[in-house]
């Protein structure tokens, strides 16, 4: 049944005009293609991290060394321990514990004077590019983190996927309409209090940096 | 030899599968990034990246759906992607333009149906410039569109409807060339 608002002379006119003007397609370069192809797939194991990459993945190897290392040393068996000497394992606890707290405490800092910007500007419509890049990044660490043991920690797991809803939605920001959707963006950050709650995970008073030598 | 039997051999590394799998769809794949990007260097890229994700993948391909669908997915999240990627750079880029540009009066031609048709398209929301293109530019069905964007078939549907409604408003001055 046809419906009010359908016009079918219309509609065949406009498939007509888009088809043979819109983006009319050429001949594919097949030949130059597959050769592509073949090239990237043979050297796919070949990965060069960019410089953001680089420091997320070095957060998250060090947190998930951190914790690793941690928990083998909390739940090493008395003898073995023992064996190794108290010392050792408390060096142990005191490197994983400091790596963990250095690496985490960078990550929600930076996320949270991200987040402490956007609000405040989010009335504006300018930097939105810039906005949705540094969105990404961190996003990238966010999920990095809640691939790891960090995430077994159900607080923390709960703030981690709140912020990766947040840091999602920033990156997609449309800068041509994007001031609908800041509004909405921050509206939701403050029905969940993601800003408190981030705030009071990061530990209070300036990260320990003479202890940080030779953890990372 | 059908597709399913292409399939299993390229699953087996036989590279002449491959070509042959490439060779079969590589001309579809190609016409949709060209129409959604239009713009050839990017629509190879599209059609490069989509194919070594498939060939990378085609073990989770488990054949519930026909392999032109699932690769048609494949091309709809690899083309939309870059977009919003490749419309972020372009519109920081033509920050600095603007900025550069200003007291420079610019006088703009009465456009033809071409321009002004290619400007209604582009100004469409995302979803709905991506239906229209798909079903009635490409020929698509709204149950390929439906599993290609991961929608349901009434939102495509919907999304179809709204976009022509959208473009008849703007190209309502040419009203007379689809009444006669």
């Amino acid at each position: 049944m046809t419906q009010e608002h359908e016009d079918p002379k219309f509609e065949q006119w406009l498939k007509d005009a888009a088809r043979t003007t819109y983006h009319a397609p050429r001949t594919p370069p097949r030949e130059e293609m597959w050769a592509r192809i073949e090239a990237a797939r043979r050297d796919k194991h070949v990965i060069e991290l960019r410089p953001w990459l680089r420091w997320a993945v070095a957060a998250a190897a060090v947190l998930v060394l951190g914790i690793g290392i941690g928990r083998w040393s909390r739940n090493a068996p008395a003898g073995s321990k023992a064996a190794a000497g108290t010392q050792v394992a408390n060096e142990i606890d005191s490197l994983a514990s400091v790596a963990y707290q250095v690496a985490a405490t960078q990550y929600l800092s930076r996320t949270e004077a991200f987040l402490t910007s956007f609000r405040a500007d989010a009335n504006r419509s300018t930097n939105t590019a810039r906005l949705a890049h540094q969105a990404r990044e961190l996003l990238a660490t966010t999920q990095l983190m809640l691939d790891s043991p960090a995430a077994d920690n159900p607080r923390l797991r709960a703030l981690l996927e709140d912020l990766e809803l947040v840091l999602m939605q920033i990156s997609l920001l449309n800068p041509v309409q994007d001031g609908h959707d800041r509004d909405l963006i921050t509206q939701g950050m403050n029905q969940t209090n993601v800003l408190p709650k981030l705030r009071s995970a990061i530990p209070a008073g300036p990260v320990p940096v003479r202890r940080t030598e030779g953890a990372l | 030899m059908d597709e399913s039997q292409l399939i299993a051999r390229v699953r087996a590394g036989d590279s002449a599968a491959e070509r042959a799998l490439y060779d079969a769809h590589v001309d579809r794949v190609y016409r949709l990034a060209f129409r959604l990007a239009g713009d050839d260097a990017l629509a190879q890229d599209f059609t490069q990246e989509t194919f070594i994700r498939a060939f990378d993948r085609l073990g989770s391909f488990r054949g519930d759906a026909a392999f032109s669908t699932w690769l048609h997915t494949i091309t709809t999240t690899v083309v939309l992607n870059g977009l919003r990627k490749v419309k972020r750079f372009r519109q920081r880029e033509a920050d600095i333009d603007d900025a550069h540009d200003i007291g420079v009066v610019r006088r703009h031609a009465e456009p033809d149906l071409k321009v002004r048709l290619k400007q209604a398209i582009d100004d469409l929301p995302e979803g709905y410039r991506t239906v229209f293109l798909m079903h009635d530019v490409e020929g698509y069905t709204h149950e390929e569109i439906g599993v290609a964007l991961g929608v349901e078939t009434g939102t495509s549907k919907a999304q179809l409807s709204r976009a022509r409604a959208k473009l008849r408003v703007a190209l309502a001055d040419f009203a007379g060339e689809w009444v006669q």
